[in-house]
């Protein structure tokens, strides 16, 4: 099943260029729990890519219980664009079982764009001290996310009503 | 927690307050929580078109520059309700993120993050993978040649 994302270019330009977006998964009890992300926009497969450590895998354990997830793309910093909508994605979102640790394919590709984007990133991986010590945070579980339902806010103003579209699947 | 959340709070323009819809999803928007010492909860004025009840929630505050360094951010565990004033967030938990405890929260990061690896394989019966590290320096190299 595959979304097919038909959204105007500004939303399109929020999902590619922003560098952080607001993930929530739902704990057990219920509770939202939002942290910052980067995401992948994949739209020629109509979903978003994500990776988590299995060192900080609360998300992962969050969405093999209750898979329902939203990302809001609120924070512009960094983003290049002028007075962008706030953008919300409501979805699904499948959790691999394999521990990835191999930068190749997939990984690779949301690598290169993640980080080209933090070139601090590096040092994580810099000498032998910090690969021993940091070996789990390149110890990966791969998250998608299959949007549901997009709104949007002109002028990332959230005190007009937001556009709305329903996304349509396919086999 | 209550002074810890209002200190930080102040640190930020807005929120992002997330409750759950009618359909179970998560929702968010951002707003201006307004700290009432009294009561020890956060007031927020909510859009008429935000279809929420009264349910669990959450609040991020969170920044980074223009490199996504200087980090800081944090989260707090709560719910949302309503009173004769409104809407508010009643925090039950306020969770550090990156940029707020110094040098001893990164040490303390780097041995959770440590603890917990070794725990999620112990219980899957997961022997320690060997991290490719060929690939990483493959595609650090790739990223520094585009940058030439």
């Amino acid at each position: 099943m595959t979304a097919v994302l038909n959204l105007p270019c500004e939303v399109e330009s929020v999902f590619r260029e922003f560098r952080t977006c607001e993930m929530t998964t739902l704990s057990k009890d219920g509770t939202p729990i939002t942290w910052p992300i980067e995401p992948l926009y994949q739209p020629e497969k109509g979903r978003f890519f994500s990776t988590t450590s299995i060192g900080m895998a609360q998300k992962a354990h969050n969405l093999r219980h209750n898979p329902k997830i939203s990302l809001l793309f609120s924070t512009p910093t960094g983003s290049g664009l002028v007075d962008p909508p706030a953008v919300l994605v409501q979805g699904d979102a499948q959790v691999s079982e394999e521990i990835f640790t191999s930068y190749t394919g997939e990984l690779a590709e949301f690598g290169r764009c993640a980080f080209s984007r933090v070139p601090t990133g590096e040092l994580y991986s810099s000498n032998p001290v910090m690969r021993f010590l940091f070996d789990w945070f390149f110890m990966r579980l791969i998250i998608y996310i299959i949007p549901r339902r997009v709104l949007w806010w002109d002028h990332a103003d959230f005190n007009l009503k937001p556009h709305e579209m329903e996304i349509c699947h396919v086999d | 927690m209550w002074t810890e959340i209002v200190k930080e709070i102040a640190d930020f323009p807005t929120s992002i307050l997330t409750g759950v819809d009618a359909a179970g999803y998560p929702f968010s928007i951002r707003c201006k929580p307004n700290p009432d010492s009294d009561a020890q909860v956060l007031r927020v004025e909510l859009p008429k078109y935000f279809e929420l009840q009264p349910c669990p929630a959450g609040l991020l505050c969170h920044r980074h520059d223009d490199l996504l360094d200087h980090q800081k951010s944090f989260l707090v565990r709560g719910r949302l309700e309503q009173d004769s004033q409104g809407w508010l967030f009643r925090p039950f938990k306020f969770i550090p993120g990156p940029g707020i405890g110094g040098v001893m929260a990164m040490i303390n990061l780097l041995l959770t993050g440590r603890r917990n690896a070794k725990q999620y394989l112990e219980k899957r019966h997961l022997p320690r993978p060997v991290i490719a590290w060929d690939t990483v320096h493959a595609m650090w190299a790739e990223i520094h040649s585009k940058d030439q």
